[in-house]
């Protein structure tokens, strides 16, 4: 009995809780009157995409505007591939998973100008990866509930730590290649360099020898 | 097992005050954007809340440029108090805590003529914990320590992903000074062929105008 009724308490809770995280989350920015204005990520492959974008006039964002702007929105891979594209759109959302690492670019721009002049902003909720997942499906489906879903959230957590290192750790060989091959290129072309000066100068003795004798100088 | 039946059940009814307080995380966003002259982003943070930011200029569009491309970046709550003014800094990385609830703006503001690309880290979060929910006096330390350790690993993400643009500056910055051995190489032994072409003709000149005006 006891159980079944914090169950229900922590439920709603939990829905209070969602609710407590406001919906105006994520980092706002300006659109300009004309152009476009793009945001990208670096990302390795097979990675989890979900964003949320919504625009709104003014300092912050008001829930109950009555006046909503239309923006539109394209989202390129990094081969120039378009995964999403959305015109006149006040509040939206897209998510795909990563084929190829690159960089992925969205690219918002405003429709028309119907704003008074004011400018239109754009606030973008971008999660990748490990923020991406949908724990409460994962609790569903294994059973696990409390404690022991936080603790899986930080295990996931700490593998994606891993993961970054192990990138910064592949980077750091590939430029540690670079590195090498310019210290041999810097030896074998100053060297090179050298070369054609030594040689430049003596064939420059040697035409003005001739040329003086020609000229029955020397 | 008769441990952790007895453990199910305070669980239950304490987990509300993981739920709120893991729950509490802003998350972080880390993105790339090509900057003009002027570019600003806001933030909405809650009371209380440390907020990291990081910034590294990831290359600059000008190709023989030798200054060093920094960028300026200015902080400001949402009463339009100055909280951190940075200038001419190619990467930094600082925290404040936020004492007002609010949009807070950040604005980067490039000096040199160029584009610049610039990588650009914020991430909010705190440790907030709801006293009325949490009855068992056993696990507040236990979900005071899980808080802080979900903190430590958000900041350690949020490190490593500073260190990752900086890595990608570093990459861009040797790829170019390889290619630029070679150019280098290429255009001295190019000048040294002009001008030593350049002093034979002179040469031949001065003697023919000398033998010219002597054999007249």
């Amino acid at each position: 009995m006891k159980l079944a009724e914090a169950r229900c308490l922590w439920t709603v809770l939990l829905v209070a809780a969602a609710l407590v995280v406001p919906a105006a989350h994520g980092l706002w920015l300006d659109l300009p009157k004309s152009g476009q204005k793009c945001l990208s990520e670096e990302m390795r492959d097979n990675v989890v995409v979900l964003a949320d974008y919504y625009a709104f006039i003014g300092e912050t964002y008001d829930y109950n505007s009555t006046i909503v702007p239309t923006i539109s929105i394209k989202v390129l891979s990094p081969f120039g591939n378009v995964l999403h594209h959305q015109e006149k759109i006040t509040h939206g959302q897209f998510g795909f998973t990563t084929t190829e690492s690159g960089s992925y670019t969205a690219c918002f721009w405003v429709d028309g100008d119907g704003h008074n002049g004011k400018s239109v902003s754009v606030g973008v909720d971008w999660k990748t990866g490990i923020a991406a997942k949908d724990w409460d499906s994962v609790a569903k489906k294994e059973k696990i509930e409390g404690l022991e879903l936080e603790l899986r959230k930080l295990e996931a957590g700490v593998e994606a730590i891993h993961q970054n290192l192990n990138t910064l750790m592949y980077r750091e060989l590939e430029m540690r290649a670079v590195s090498e091959t310019t210290n041999a290129r810097v030896a074998w072309w100053s060297v090179m360099s050298l070369g054609i000066c030594v040689m430049v100068s003596f064939l420059q003795i040697l035409y003005l020898r001739s040329y003086f004798q020609k000229k029955k100088l020397i | 097992m008769k441990f952790r039946i007895g453990i199910q059940m305070r669980l239950s009814a304490a987990v509300t005050a993981v739920m709120v307080i893991l729950c509490s995380f802003g998350g972080a966003f880390g993105i790339r954007f090509v900057i003009d002259r002027e570019e600003c982003f806001s933030h909405k943070v809650e009371y209380g809340n440390t907020v990291h930011f990081s910034f590294v200029v990831i290359k600059s569009e000008g190709s023989w440029h030798y200054s060093e491309d920094g960028v300026d970046l200015v902080v400001k709550g949402p009463n339009g108090e100055q909280i951190h003014d940075i200038r001419d800094k190619t990467n930094d990385k600082h925290e404040f805590v936020a004492y007002h609830q609010g949009v807070y703006r950040f604005c980067f503001t490039n000096k040199s003529p160029y584009h610049e690309t610039l990588d650009f880290d914020v991430h909010a979060g705190h440790f907030l914990y709801h006293d009325e929910h949490a009855k068992d006096e056993h696990f507040k330390p236990l979900f005071e320590h899980i808080g802080k350790l979900e903190e430590a690993l958000y900041n350690i993400q949020f490190e490593q992903h500073w260190l990752e643009a900086q890595t990608d500056r570093q990459a861009i910055v040797n790829e170019k000074m390889s290619r630029g051995a070679i150019h280098k190489a290429l255009l001295e032994s190019a000048a040294l062929i002009v001008a030593s072409c350049l002093q034979v003709y002179i040469l031949r000149r001065l003697f023919e105008r000398k033998l010219g005006a002597s054999r007249v």
